[in-house]
């Protein structure tokens, strides 16, 4: 292995397993799950290089198992041939690997990117391409029923779309968009660049969705755009006097899909309401007293197998669906949430949405500008190869997978990641180590298209405390959480809870049992590197996709859905937040970190009430939003100078912090923003600030952030430990 | 030539084929041509009295109103009734009345009256426009621009509302929103009135806002209609920005185009909002219906649209499902009191004998035009919209003709542009001319000029005593277009004599007898399209003239006919050769057309049409007219032939050459100048009268357009009547044609009376 070639960063691609057992019974015995998570397309942060992009003579590919030349091959014969990391088979290699014929010199394989970079993105010579790329197609389907009229969704939605035309990749002039709103109805716009003001069609007839015209409705962004902007001034008046409270969303998606479906692309839902009107229209199917049953997970499973049919049928289309909910009232989103599932999508929800609240408006705003500019790849195929011996035995993420390693991406969404387990099938002695190719074949942004490639490898043992030594607790937790959702899925909530703990239990019982002597017998221990796992299986078990207690099913199907799609980091501070002492600060707390887009965050603090103090200010990221906790006793210079208000006069509940005028408010308003833009970038995600006083009744909601605590039925950690004791041991 | 019966007619807009009728039902019988009404219910009278009360009537269940033939005491204030002889009390107010003192509808003058009701006012009329959108760019320009121009033509307050359709149909809305607004139907598929309701947002399960759909009391304002002074500028705007009909048409295909599927919408629409409250729906359409219910032909090309050859060997695939389509339609139509009016704008054929039940049963307007560029469809429409006198649309709706009789009378039915009340009562015979068996019809569309025949049969028991006289009563209930409701009560009284008194024969008005008898035939032609019609009218001719006329037993010279007999003859032959009995050298849309007009015109319009008139001009006398024949064709003037549909200028071969040298604009020549001005003066006068505008041919002799010309003459000069040694008779035309001439037929007529007479 050449020490100077480096597996993809952790964000793009990690193990659960750093040293691969030699063979199955070794994995067997060390009980760790052998997954790799992997976010081949990630969001690439302001500080992150880019991802070379190479258009080599000839993409050099292995002659048998068609991986692509990566770092990681070795050369033979005089460095004329090389010798695949994959099958092992020995290929040609071309000429101009060797030699230069431009400048007539040696060529240095070091300077060669694909030869040294894991990530890398080749654009397709024509073989890859059948017919032109995809451009970039948005279909906007958006419900115009009483309550996304009343909160202000639609307007808001309007103007940001207004707002962001400029930024919506539109290479070469080739991306459409169109629009779809819909309550009882579906309506449809005629945006004709010949027009001056768009025209409306209604169709009504629900039960046998027609489109109302031929082109028109989804037309050149480029060509169009007077009528098109002419179209989002109006449309936030245009239903403004509307009492309709249906929603008929299957039938406005069977409109988009006819609309589409013949190039593909992305349907945007902005959905306020349950989808209460029309063919699989769906029910308020909420039923409390089934949680903490076992009847609870069908309250998580789809409640109409046509969401899924329909989502296949998109992904066969190379058309991804994503979805934006509205509802402070049960959406289903169990069911709504099979869309972006099985499409590439993403589900994005602000529940009790209040656009008049400045706080709604703007994360709406922000995530959906970012959600319409940032690149995505469209019509992809990803497949993954790996080292003969080891095989794909299942994958997980949103996508509709084709064959075991092979899996159909409408839109390679930067916010996805994915997660495989695999097999060890034979004996791998021979081997030094193993490698894991994807490449996804895609069209880019810029409409050419191309392939991303990443290859992982990872070396052999023989040896179980190498194994063990070189697992990773975070990959674990987040292969083991998504692993879990899809159990919850499929099967039932106790058994995902059972399958996080059985986990752990069986990793810290196969240690044991190989590792410990008998006077240790009545002690828990477990390898340095794996000390986080008890506590990430636990922070999981409490996390509110799989914990106790009586969560309404949307809220729980939507913390599934994170936990599923979420980047690795993004996934971890969902199970496992970051809380931060932000009453003291050291020198350069919240100041910037020179030459880069960061700022200096202040050390983190374990999830332990015990850990914080009487006069603490805390604030506490859980991915999905930034929580200030402020204590009773908070020294009220720092409340002052950061709220401009006494402590009495601040309310608990989302909010916007005054412009800083001094210098601690501006440390926190920087480590709020880069929080904010960070998550932004990296997950379309914009959280919201929520004040939450010691004394206040929203007090219980950070406190359930506190893993580490006893909350209702679940173990404090301690507790947790020493249960996991009893079932080591006994 | 002044007549009689034209007086009548200009008093109470009626002419009778019988003026004076026999006793016995069995002696009426041979005198062949039924009694007969040509009626104009509401022909425009300006010295029309208009009363503004509800009419007086006979207890039930005569219900016949107070009219001039009652017997009145003025002491008791009783009336008798004529046609019942029940005796009636005078109401209250009708106190002060003596002798010289009567009231309007007891004078002898006007046995037509009009009443206004006291009923409140209806809705003001509603118009809603069906527009095709399949149609090239000049003509959908040309068909926006007039029907944008006919919203000024509306009174400020009606009502309109819009359908556009091309492959599907587009329901738009005229309320002022944030941008046009329209609801989608589709094309192929046939909606229930149900799901149109729903469709357009107002089903009861719907959150929309109530509009109390088909609840009577209908709201003026609504999504969908709004009064034309309300919507006038979104109505323009969005006919202004209407496209052609997007759809791609394929190679070798006609446009998609559902018409029945947009009327079908029509009609349920304003079913929802309206009921009976006096609505015309105006499809405007450029082809055949290629798409969903009514198809009248397949899309592709090479499917040709059916031909009367293709009707009579039921070959069309189309055809009996488009007519049980289309018959529907009109049936429900015409129950809501739609009025459906039908503009083709198309050089082909776009459905309308399938579709003419819309029009029959409604008593709508049907315009066939090449083109909506052309003046026949541009001034047409507009002379629809045109108002009377008091400047109100000549326009009534939702009317119904009820027919009173004598008991000396039964009614036999009525052949018009109406659909039966089905009200069967004594006065109705068992013997159906037309729509029979009902003593009342309902016509959703009147106007002014709507002429109906309306047919009786003298009473199996004729009481002697009694019988010198019998009675008709013709009452118009109707929406006025100003919203009021109106009645229209014409009484005739007729006398009754013995059945063989000459008066009989003296009073035959044989213009209208022969119109009478067109419609039958024209009406039975309809049914069952073959000779069987022509072997009818022969057989009644003769029969008639075996009746009437003077002659000894096979002796065809010694044939001599009355007076009032003398043309009608004439009349008949030139009807069998109508084209609205001869089919077949028209196609099946221009028979059904043909039909439709001669169905709603007077006396003199249908006498037109039947037999054309011929006008002579020429240096030697003041323009004359001249027989209809080939013999007056002649080289040195200029003819010009009226047929009703057609205006035709001929120019005989000397004028032509002269004309084509360009004398007319050279100095000396200012005779000949006016001779080319003044036929076409004539037309231009004409045409200023005609509501639906005639297709205008100007031609010369050997011209191709003279052909026109040559089928309406007699062909008394055709090559198998030309002189035996090849020659031909001097400066006259011979007409190629197996036709028999006028002459042939009247011998063969003469033969055939005399020698069958028993
Ligand atoms: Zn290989
Ligand atoms: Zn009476």
């Amino acid at each position: 292995m050449q020490s100077e070639k480096k597996n993809p960063s952790n964000q793009y691609c990690c193990s659960t397993l750093n040293a691969v057992p030699q063979n199955n019974a070794l994995l067997q015995k060390s009980k760790i799950p052998f997954g790799l998570v992997f976010a081949p397309y990630k969001n690439i942060g302001p500080d992150e290089p880019e991802v070379p992009v190479v258009s080599p003579e000839v993409i050099v590919r292995c002659k048998i198992c068609r991986a692509y030349i990566n770092p990681f091959v070795t050369f033979v014969d005089q460095g004329t041939r090389w010798k695949c990391n994959i099958c092992h088979v020995v290929n040609d290699l071309p000429a101009f690997y060797s030699w230069d014929s431009k400048t007539r010199q040696a060529v240095d394989r070091n300077t060669i990117p694909e030869l040294n970079s894991s990530v890398i993105e080749f654009v397709a010579t024509q073989e890859y391409t059948r017919g032109p790329p995809q451009p970039v197609v948005i279909m906007f389907v958006m419900d115009v029923s009483f309550q996304s009229i009343q909160s202000g969704m639609v307007a808001t939605a309007a103007r940001t779309i207004l707002s962001t035309l400029d930024s919506i990749p539109n290479y070469d002039n080739r991306t459409k968009i169109g629009f779809i709103t819909y309550d009882s109805t579906l309506h449809f716009y005629n945006l004709n660049s010949n027009l001056n003001e768009p025209q409306m069609l209604v169709v009504s007839d629900l039960e046998d969705i027609f489109i109302p015209a031929p082109d028109d409705l989804l037309v050149n962004l480029s060509e169009s755009r007077s009528v098109i902007e002419s179209f989002l001034n109006k449309l936030g008046n245009m239903h403004k006097s509307t009492q309709n409270v249906n929603s008929a969303l299957p039938a406005a998606l069977t409109a988009a899909n006819k609309i589409i479906g013949q190039i593909g692309g992305k349907i945007a839902i902005f959905q306020s309401n349950i989808p209460n009107c029309g063919k699989n229209a769906l029910k308020k199917r909420e039923d409390p007293s089934l949680y903490n049953t076992s009847k609870e997970s069908t309250l998580l499973q789809p409640a109409d197998n046509w969401y899924k049919e329909f989502a296949l049928d998109c992904s066969r289309k190379q058309i991804c669906i994503d979805t934006f909910i509205f509802s402070g009232q049960y959406t289903d989103i169990a069911t709504l949430s099979t869309l972006p599932r099985f499409t590439g999508g993403s589900i994005y929800f602000y529940p009790g949405f209040d656009a008049s609240r400045a706080e709604d408006a703007n994360k709406f705003s922000s995530e959906l500008s970012r959600f319409l500019s940032k690149k995505i790849g469209l019509e992809a195929v990803l497949r993954i190869r790996s080292t003969r011996g080891v095989s794909v035995k299942a994958c997980y993420g949103n996508f509709f997978l084709m064959a075991s390693d092979l899996v159909q991406l409408p839109n390679v969404n930067p916010d996805n990641c994915y997660a495989l387990e695999a097999s060890i099938d034979k004996d791998l002695t021979s081997e030094p180590y193993i490698c894991f190719q994807g490449a996804i074949l895609h069209t880019s942004n810029n409409g050419e298209r191309r392939i991303r490639v990443f290859t992982n490898i990872i070396p052999v043992t023989n040896n179980l405390t190498e194994v063990f030594a070189n697992a990773d607790p975070r990959a674990i937790a987040a292969f083991t959480a998504k692993k879990a959702v899809e159990r919850t899925i499929t099967d039932k909530l106790e058994d995902a809870r059972n399958l996080i703990i059985n986990t752990c239990i069986d990793i810290m019982g196969a240690y044991k049992q190989a590792f410990t002597s008998s006077g240790q017998a009545s002690q828990l221990l477990i390898i340095e590197n794996l000390a986080l796992l008890p506590v990430l299986t636990q922070a999981l078990l409490k996390n509110i996709a799989f914990r106790r207690g009586n969560i309404p099913s949307d809220i729980r199907s939507f913390a599934l859905s994170v936990l599923y799609g979420s980047p690795i980091e993004n996934a971890l501070s969902y199970i496992y937040s970051k809380l931060y002492a932000i009453h003291i600060l050291d020198a350069n707390t919240g100041l910037p970190i020179p030459n880069t887009s960061q700022v200096y965050m202040p050390p983190r603090i374990n999830l332990s009430m015990q850990r914080m103090t009487q006069d603490g200010i805390y604030l506490l990221d859980n991915s999905q939003h930034i929580i200030i906790w402020l204590s009773r006793g908070s020294n009220p210079e720092l409340v002052n100078a950061l709220f401009q208000k006494p402590y009495e006069a601040i309310a608990s509940g989302k909010t916007t912090l005054p412009t800083p005028n001094n210098d601690y408010a501006t440390r926190i308003n920087n480590i709020i923003e880069f929080i904010r833009k960070d998550r932004l970038i990296s997950y379309n995600n914009s959280p919201y600030v929520y004040i939450v006083k010691e004394d206040d009744n929203t007090r219980g909601w950070f406190i359930s952030h506190m893993v580490e605590d006893k909350l209702d039925s679940e173990l404090s950690y301690p507790q947790f430990l020493s249960h996991l004791r009893e079932q080591v041991i006994l | 030539m002044s007549n009689p019966f034209e007086e009548i007619e200009d008093r109470d807009g009626i002419r009778l084929s019988w003026n004076v009728w026999p006793s016995s039902k069995a002696e009426a019988n041979k005198y062949i041509v039924p009694i007969g009404a040509l009626y104009t219910p509401l022909k425009e009278k300006p010295d029309l009295p208009s009363l503004m009360y509800d009419p007086i009537t006979c207890k039930p269940p005569c219900r016949a109103i107070l009219n001039p033939y009652c017997q009145i005491d003025v002491n008791s204030k009783m009336w008798i009734c004529p046609f019942c002889l029940q005796r009636n009390q005078f109401p209250p107010q009708y106190r002060e009345m003596t002798t010289n003192n009567l009231p309007a509808e007891l004078l002898g003058a006007y046995t037509t009256i009009e009443y206004v009701l006291t009923r409140p006012a209806s809705l003001p009329p509603i118009f809603l426009y069906v527009v095709d959108t399949c149609l090239e760019e000049d003509d959908l320009k040309a068909l926006k621009e007039s029907i944008t121009q006919s919203l000024s033509l509306l009174p400020p307050q009606a009502l309109v509302g819009l359908i556009t359709f091309g492959t599907m149909t587009y329901v738009h809305e005229l309320e002022n929103n944030e941008c046009p607004k329209s609801v989608v139907f589709r094309g192929n598929k046939e909606y229930t009135s149900t799901q149109i309701q729903s469709f357009l947002g107002l089903s009861a399960s719907s959150n929309m806002r109530q509009q109390n759909p088909g609840k009577g009391v209908a709201p003026v304002n609504n999504r969908f209609f709004m009064p034309v002074q309300q919507c006038e500028f979104t109505i323009s705007n969005i006919i202004e920005q209407l496209q052609r009909d997007p759809w791609p048409v394929k190679p070798e295909h006609r446009p998609l185009r559902c018409t029945g599927a947009a009327l079908a919408v029509a009609s349920g629409l304003l079913e929802t909002y309206f009921q009976n409250s006096g609505a015309r729906i105006m499809l405007f359409s450029g082809g055949p219906c290629t798409e969903g219910p009514g198809m009248v032909v397949g899309p592709e090309l090479r499917e040709p649209i059916r031909s009367h050859n293709d009707l009579v060997k039921e070959s069309d695939k189309h055809y009996k499902k488009a007519i049980k389509f289309y018959n529907g339609l009109a049936k429900r139509a015409a129950e809501k009191g739609q009025v459906i009016d039908i503009f083709a704008g198309c050089l082909d054929q776009i459905g309308l004998q399938e579709m003419k039940n819309l029009v029959n049963d409604t008593g709508g307007y049907m315009i066939l035009s090449d083109s909506f560029t052309t003046a026949i469809f541009k001034q047409s429409f507009i002379r629809i919209l045109s108002k009377d006198s008091q400047g109100f649309l000549n326009m009534g709706f939702n009317a119904v003709l009820e027919v009173q009789t004598s008991k000396e009378l039964k009614i036999c039915g009525l052949i018009g542009s109406a659909v039966s009340s089905n009200k069967k009562n004594a006065c109705v015979s068992e013997t159906e001319i037309g729509i029979g068996g009902t003593c009342a019809w309902k016509f959703c569309g009147i106007t002014n000029q709507t002429t109906v025949g309306v047919y009786f049969e003298i009473a199996n028991q004729v009481n002697q005593q009694n019988a010198n006289r019998g009675l008709m009563q013709f009452v118009t209930s109707y929406q006025h277009s100003s919203g009021q409701y109106r009645l229209r009560v014409t009484t005739v009284s007729r006398n009754i004599v013995s059945p063989n008194s000459n008066e009989i024969i003296s009073a035959f008005d044989q213009e209208a007898a022969a119109v009478l008898i067109s419609r039958i035939a024209i009406f039975k032609a309809d049914i069952d399209n073959g000779p069987d019609v022509m072997k009818w009218l022969d057989r009644i001719l003769i029969r008639l003239c075996q009746k009437v006329a003077n002659y000894m037993k096979d002796d065809p010279e010694s044939f001599v006919l009355p007076n009032s007999f003398s043309i009608y003859p004439q009349f008949m032959f030139h009807l069998r050769r109508s084209q609205f009995l001869q089919v077949f050298n028209n196609s099946p849309d221009e028979t059904a057309y043909y039909r439709h007009v001669i169905f709603g015109e007077d006396t003199n319009n249908s006498l037109i049409m039947i037999q054309p008139t011929l006008m002579s001009y020429s240096f030697s006398e003041p323009p004359t007219p001249v027989l209809l024949d080939s013999v007056s064709m002649k080289p040195d003037v200029i003819l010009l032939l009226d047929t009703y549909f057609h205006i035709l200028i001929w120019h005989g071969e000397t004028i032509a050459a002269w004309r084509k040298e360009g004398y007319q604009d050279q100095p000396g020549y200012e005779n000949f100048k006016n001779l080319l001005e003044t036929p076409k003066m004539d037309a231009q006068e004409i045409l200023s009268e005609r509501l639906l505008i005639p297709r205008y041919i100007d031609c010369d002799q050997g011209g191709s357009q003279a052909r026109f010309l040559l089928s309406k003459l007699n062909p008394s000069q055709t090559h198998m009547t030309s002189g035996g040694y090849g020659t031909t008779a001097p400066n006259a035309q011979t007409i190629l044609t197996d036709d028999v001439s006028l002459q042939i037929f009247m011998s063969h007529l003469k033969k055939l009376t005399v020698s069958r007479a028993s």
